[in-house]
């Protein structure tokens, strides 16, 4: 293998699959990247065995040939280069590296150790604008579970039915839910459960413009444009039915400011236990009177202007999880709907764009 | 018609010796006590056949002029005693002036002493209480009693007396315990010409624990201080990670008198409460330390047992002593040998850190009648400023100048390593909290143990036991309180089919489920339906810490058994099956988290099942490893 690319163009290669790469791993190549130079390109390729990604970057091949370098030397080398072409070449799994006066020779390991990528067939294929997909994920992979007792709400269940397409993750307490239309994407009606460290890749290495090609196999998903591709393993099992948890019942209705409300909350926050952040919440006409009391710690108040006119109620929740749902809000201003104090709560833009919907399930309130 | 008669003096005494002289060890224990009192730097003692055949007393105490000795063997003639009033502030060891009486009523008996200031000593002879013959003799100063053929006339009693093995070991028994409670004395028991016990006169209980049983057994003690009010607690307790079940050695003191208490003996146990393996009994030596007039110790003949004007502050005192030093990491096993207890440092006289001489023992004498300061003084020491003895006061020692002062013999509980830091004023509690207070950098091992750096060397923290110790203490505070644990309304409630007893289980247990924050409706037909969970943390698995909490709250295990009531049950259970699991990888603000709600628990270094849950690795052992000490 002996090629010639911008610094820059490496620079950018290896930015791109450095994310996949593992921290620790017993099997040493998976710390490495695969470089292989093919017409005029060079691919580059990392995995943790479940995520896979790859990017193809344009380069001067003299001689084609793949060889893996350990990434993160590599990318911190590329990362101080001077401005200048860069000349790679690599003899058996020797690999040197020059840029003006630098030279570098670096110890890799033979292409054949490193993992095959799924075979996913991109002949059954549809086409997302890459953009759309982003919103959907960073509105909603937030909310999946950290806790790996239920492997499935590890995941973000994503929906792709034949004129919408809508994204769910929850924890248990917390859900958050994300629709869009489709219009002439073909797609098959298909329930996938992703990882959403690969959703953080796919949002990653692809620019909002991209058009992405999606396909599937049994148990992989393959996202691709012209230059990247990811892979990741699905998770498997049926998804708890979330729909009939939404209640269709919740009758009283508050509206606020998505900011004050924030600010409001992340003020009650920094008192809230450590454990459970715990906030009281006290909806009477058009205020909301925020308390919190933490044993050996300390107590705070605060007060905001809501537009509400249903019966007082006094409601707790867990700081943190109104706050990321705040943080996700893409609306001036939230609507918020209630039951009872230990019923679920909903948050949504208050004006309905998009269809987007959180829910909440309240903490215990004790006097 | 019988007319009433006086007794003759030595029919009297023979009544009398039944209720002191039971056995050659209350011989033993009466002459030794007397060689204490009488400022003997060593005493010996020498056994025949259990002493069955004879008992040899010898000190280098101050002796007796023959007028005194005479007086001694008089029933109630005792120097220590001049008038009724004084019982009330009685601090010496013999005082009911019986005891060398009722020994030559049942004995043959000698007594040769001398006091160094007259020329001439005096041997006194008597048999069955009545003297033989008074003689000069030269000898040095002190006092020699020898008992032969005891009960010769009391066939029988000498036919109560054990084997001469059985008699034996408890005389060696009342020897240490006299030796725990005279650290500044020198002892030695030989028997039938053997060699039992060879103390030298130590500067700490510890050194003489280790003399006493040698010095494995001393290294997991810790020194204990603690004042409440007129009561001060010193002594050692076990680490409770070196305590095993079985009989261990328990040993009680007041004003440096031993006794024995169950009542008090249960107080520390309860201080152990989940730090000990419920059949754990670990070794301790407490010495209280009252104003005389705070306890009375004439309420039995041979002192076995004392009465407290108050009680419950006594054993609360005890309880609190044990529990601030269960509470300190110090009661957190180190890795090799705790610092200062290297074998180098053996034998070379220093007392090793972290140690205290038992209250009132500061300079290994017992004043007889201690001056009215002492008790101004805390009731400190009873022999402080006032004591007699013609040694040992005069050297100024590191436990004697601790004796009397609170603020040294803080001091004397820091690590050689912050008194090198310029800390040694602090007291220990300061320390504690200092070092929990500032979260220093931490390190997850193997996604179980937290790594952390402090002033005196590295921490170990088990992240499951610190969390049960977390989660224990807080479930606690929500029983106590009343209040309950904050309950997280589930999206999904769990329903869960369990068997029959545990269905049983869950019904009358759901209110207290509740206060733990489980909300749990039973739906009928074996099955519950959990509409909310507490939430620990956040790699919490609700369904499974149910199902296994249910489970052995109905099958019960060794830890839901040790608990005293249902509240602690719930509380275990509920530690052990939702705390952090081993495996299970942590973020730095987690660990930190962990690191702070730990240190703030009653006993940061112990988890529920009686295993630590912080292991200490101290400068000193590493430096000591890597060869730089």
């Amino acid at each position: 293998m002996k090629l010639s690319i911008t610094r820059d163009n490496l620079q950018q290669g290896l930015g791109a699959v450095t994310g996949t790469i593992p921290s620790k791993t017993t099997l040493p190549v998976l710390s490495n990247i695969l470089l292989r130079a093919e017409d005029d390109r060079l691919e580059l390729s990392g995995t943790d065995l479940d995520i896979s990604a790859s990017v193809s970057v344009p380069a001067d091949v003299e001689a084609e040939g793949a060889v893996t370098a350990p990434a993160r030397k590599l990318n911190d080398i590329a990362r101080e280069l001077a401005e200048a072409p860069v000349h790679l070449s690599a003899d058996g799994e020797k690999i040197e590296l020059e840029c003006g006066k630098s030279h570098f020779k670096l110890f890799g390991l033979p292409e054949d150790e490193f993992p095959a990528f799924p075979e996913v067939d991109f002949d059954e294929s549809w086409h997302m604008e890459a953009g759309r997909l982003h919103d959907l994920i960073e509105r909603t992979s937030f909310a999946v579970s950290t806790e790996e007792s239920r492997p499935i709400l590890n995941g973000v269940l994503w929906q792709l039915r034949s004129d919408h397409t809508s994204m769910v993750a929850t924890n248990g307490h917390r859900l958050a839910m994300m629709t869009e239309d489709l219009e002439d994407v073909n797609a098959p009606e298909a329930d996938l459960i992703v990882p959403p460290k690969a959703l953080d890749q796919v949002e990653s290495l692809f620019d909002d413009e991209e058009e992405i090609e999606v396909a599937r196999s049994e148990n992989h998903l393959g996202f691709r444009s012209d230059e990247r591709v990811v892979f990741t393993r699905l998770i498997e099992g049926p998804y708890p039915n979330y729909n009939q948890v939404i209640p269709d019942d919740n009758d009283m209705i508050a509206t606020a400011n998505r900011d004050a409300l924030e600010q409001a909350i992340r003020r009650m926050a920094v008192v809230a236990s450590d454990q459970t952040h715990r906030v009281r919440m006290e909806f009477r006409s058009d205020v909301v009177h925020f308390r919190v009391q933490t044993p050996d710690l300390g107590e705070g108040e605060d007060e905001l202007a809501v537009d509400y006119d249903g019966e007082d109620l006094e409601i707790g929740f867990n700081a943190n999880y109104l706050l990321e749902i705040l943080r996700n809000m893409p609306d001036d201003d939230v609507k918020m709907s209630f039951k009872a104090p230990e019923r679920a709560a909903t948050f949504e833009p208050a004006s309905g764009d998009p269809d987007y919907l959180c829910l909440v399930m309240p903490l215990r309130l004790l006097d | 018609m019988t007319r009433i008669q006086i007794l003759p003096d030595h029919v009297a005494n023979q009544i009398a010796a039944g209720e002191v002289v039971e056995r050659p060890a209350s011989v033993v224990k009466e002459l030794v006590e007397n060689a204490i009192d009488a400022g003997a730097e060593r005493v010996e003692i020498e056994l025949r056949n259990g002493g069955k055949t004879s008992i040899r007393v010898s000190d280098d105490g101050s002796g007796m002029e023959r007028e005194d000795a005479l007086l001694a063997l008089d029933r109630h003639a005792t120097s220590k005693i001049e008038e009724a009033d004084d019982l009330q502030a009685v601090s010496s060891f013999g005082f009911r002036g019986e005891a060398l009486p009722s020994i030559a009523a049942v004995s043959r008996f000698e007594l040769e002493t001398a006091t160094g200031e007259s020329e001439v000593g005096t041997r006194i002879r008597a048999r069955g209480g009545k003297i033989l013959s008074v003689d000069d003799v030269v000898r040095r100063p002190g006092t020699t009693v020898t008992v032969r053929s005891l009960f010769h006339n009391q066939p029988a009693r000498a036919k109560y007396l054990r084997a001469a093995s059985a008699e034996t070991r408890s005389c060696s028994e009342t020897v240490t315990l006299l030796a725990l409670s005279s650290l500044r004395v020198g002892f030695r028991l030989e028997s039938n010409g053997r060699e039992l016990l060879e103390l030298s006169p130590a500067d700490t209980l510890k050194e003489r624990v280790a003399g006493i049983w040698g010095r494995e057994e001393a290294r997991d003690l810790l020194s204990v201080d603690h004042t409440a009010g007129p009561i001060r607690v010193g002594g050692l307790v076990e680490k409770p990670d070196a305590a095993r079940s079985g009989g261990r050695r328990r040993y009680l003191f007041v004003n440096g008198r031993p006794f024995s208490d169950r009542g008090l003996v249960k107080a520390v146990d309860e201080a152990y409460r989940t730090t000990v393996a419920p059949d754990v009994r670990p070794t301790f030596f407490l010495y209280f330390s009252l104003p005389p007039s705070a306890v009375d110790v004439n309420v039995h003949p041979r002192k076995a047992e004392v009465r407290f004007g108050d009680r419950s502050r006594v054993e609360e005192g005890a309880r609190e002593a044990v529990r601030r030093r269960l509470a300190d990491l110090e009661s957190a096993p180190t890795m090799g040998p705790a610092a200062g207890e290297t074998p180098e440092s053996d034998g070379d006289g220093e007392p090793g850190e972290g140690e205290v001489a038992p209250a009132g023992e500061a300079d290994g004498t017992r004043a007889p009648l201690p001056g009215p300061q002492a008790s101004e003084g805390g009731g400190v020491t009873a022999g402080e400023g006032s004591a007699p003895a013609p040694s040992g006061a005069g050297e100024p020692t590191r436990a004697g100048e601790s004796g009397g002062d609170g603020e040294s013999q803080l001091a004397l509980f820091m690590r050689q390593a912050q008194t090198e830091a310029g800390e040694g004023e602090d007291s220990r509690e300061v320390t504690a909290t200092a070092e929990a207070a500032a979260t220093p950098d931490l390190y997850q091992v193997h996604r179980s143990y937290i790594l952390a750096q402090t002033r005196e060397g590295l921490l170990i923290i088990d992240q499951h036991a610190a969390h049960e110790r977390i989660l224990f203490e807080e479930v606690m505070r929500h029983f106590e309180g009343e209040t309950g644990e904050a309950s997280q309304r589930l999206l999904f409630p769990l329903t869960l089919r369990l068997s029959p007893a545990e269905y049983q289980a869950v019904e009358e247990l759901s209110g207290l489920l509740e206060q733990v924050g489980f909300e749990v409706e039973p739906f009928g037909d074996r099955t519950v339906i959990v509409h909310a969970s507490p939430q620990p943390h956040p790699y919490f698995d609700a369904e499974g810490c149910f199902r296994d909490m249910i489970r052995e709250l109905t099958e019960g295990s060794e830890l839901v058994n040790s608990a005293r009531n249902q509240h602690e049950k719930i509380a275990k259970s509920m530690a052990c099956q939702g705390a952090i699991k081993a495996g299970q990888p942590l973020s730095q603000e987690e660990m930190a988290e962990l690191f702070d709600r730990l240190f703030a628990t009653e006993l940061p270094g112990h988890d529920v099942h009686g295993r630590p849950t912080v292991v200490r690795l101290t400068l000193e052992e590493l430096e000591r490893r890597f060869g730089r000490s």
